[in-house]
């Protein structure tokens, strides 16, 4: 079992994805992608870092299956409930109050908070209101996003606390049926959300959106390549539109943060200014 | 004088807050080396935790946000609900991968960070604790050449942590939280 990688092992795994299916991934967070290098090599039974090139050379490790690896979960539903309270109580019935209202969700690994914001949807009777397009990383990604998530009973009171925390008017078990003691969500609540596998990055669609919301996800990436994403989704967001990121992340250390202005510090929300 | 370490990381658990209180509260307010706790917390409780260690505290008390670089004389608290690494590059790194050893944050994913950054210019300290994180961090500090300390398991409250730890690594030094204080006093 492999317990650890240098940055030597890094760069060299870094080049095997880069060449065998053009994915750079020299630009995310070195201490994060090491660890999820390091369960990757071990899922594949690799035993080296040369082997696993043999293994991508072979075709028994695929894009898609690197993608789904290095992807960073978003752990829980309705995490961090206090955001969701406001997205509910502020944000969302602000951007669907002048018609059809476009939202994005560019980086959903887990699904939770795809999820998470359908039921808010819905419990605000806004499905109608909304058009919700979701990217998730790679094709294995988005079949378990699709079949419900498989939630384990941990995983599952994490969750129910938290929507408890959230005071939503029903119980988070209305949303999910138990399958071998696992919560399986109900699918029926991604009905009319566009889910596909896209990198944000290389997305070129003119669509604008009202609002995105982006979670922990650049948590993953180093500095430059944080900057890219968050120019990308500045550029995708009607003026006016609010861009929605995890409560420790900032857009402090990015040029693009001067076409925004923070209006909620504690849940890390941003607005489009005017050109 | 300038000291040989640049940054000292302290981890604990169970019982440990009160002698995170007494060491913060003895550190003047020019403490050059930047202090980086991670200390177990409950994950849905955001806030109170800065300010009630604020509270004795001489030198800023920060819960850094992702990407934050690090700089020298304030005290760093792991956030709630997330692991903390040092990136290459004096930054913090944020992660929302799973719980390890029931926790997040994780006292040994700090810790193996700060010793790959750090090497032997890091100083580890393990407080009182009533899980096994910690143990394996502060054997990557052993190993990577930094300077290893934990609290006198006599004085912990809960001492799994410690214990944990004097069995995963020869440690340089058990030391009670006077010790502990003077030595890090001493540092500078």
């Amino acid at each position: 079992m492999i317990e650890t990688l240098g940055i030597v092992d890094i760069r060299k795994m870094n080049g095997f994805v880069s060449e065998a299916f053009g994915i750079n991934l020299a630009d995310y967070a070195s201490t994060i992608l090491k660890r999820r290098y390091v369960h990757m090599l071990n899922t594949y039974n690799c035993v080296s870092v040369d082997n696993f090139e043999d293994r991508i050379k072979k075709g028994i490790i695929t894009a898609d299956d690197v993608m789904y690896e290095v992807s960073l979960e978003t752990t829980e539903l309705f995490r961090d409930p206090s955001a969701w309270r406001e997205m509910r109580d502020k944000y969302l019935p602000e951007v669907c109050k002048s018609g059809k209202c476009n939202i994005l969700m560019p980086g959903e690994s887990s699904g939770d908070e795809l999820y998470s914001m359908m039921i808010v949807l819905s419990e605000a009777n806004l499905l109608d209101k909304v058009q919700v397009d979701a990217y998730c990383p790679s094709n294995r990604n988005l079949k378990q996003i699709k079949d419900g998530g498989l939630y384990d009973s941990k995983k599952l009171e994490l969750g129910d606390a938290n929507y408890t925390r959230y005071s939503g008017p029903k119980t988070l078990s209305n949303y999910y049926t138990l399958v071998d003691n696992r919560a399986k969500m109900q699918s029926s609540l991604l009905n009319g959300v566009n889910l596909s596998v896209r990198d944000v990055q290389k997305n070129a669609d003119t669509k604008r959106y009202k609002m995105i919301v982006y979670r922990n996800v650049l948590l993953q990436y180093s500095v430059p390549l944080y900057e890219r994403v968050v120019k990308t989704l500045v550029d995708k967001l009607d003026i006016g539109g609010y861009l929605i990121i995890g409560d420790m992340e900032t857009l402090e250390y990015c040029d693009s943060n001067r076409k925004l202005v923070l209006v909620d510090s504690a849940e890390q929300v941003y607005r489009k200014k005017m050109d | 004088m300038e000291s040989e370490y640049k940054a000292i990381m302290i981890g604990g658990s169970a019982g440990s807050f009160q002698v995170v209180c007494k060491i913060i509260a003895a550190l003047p307010a020019d403490y050059p080396l930047p202090i980086i706790m991670c200390l177990h917390r409950l994950k849905h409780v955001r806030s109170g935790f800065v300010e009630a260690l604020s509270i004795k505290s001489k030198l800023p008390i920060i819960e850094p946000h992702d990407k934050e670089p690090l700089r020298n004389g304030r005290i760093y608290l792991a956030p709630a609900n997330y692991h903390m690494y040092i990136e290459l590059g004096n930054r913090f790194s944020l992660s929302t991968e799973d719980v390890i050893n029931h926790s997040r944050p994780s006292i040994d994913l700090s810790f193996f960070s700060a010793s790959y950054n750090y090497k032997r210019k890091l100083v580890g300290i393990i407080l009182s604790g009533a899980n096994k994180d910690g143990a394996l961090g502060l054997k990557s500090v052993a190993d990577g050449g930094g300077l290893t300390i934990v609290q006198d398991p006599k004085e912990c409250q809960v001492p799994t942590m410690t214990t944990a730890s004097m069995n995963a690594t020869k440690v340089d030094h058990i030391f009670t939280t006077k010790q502990i204080i003077d030595f890090l006093l001493k540092l500078t």
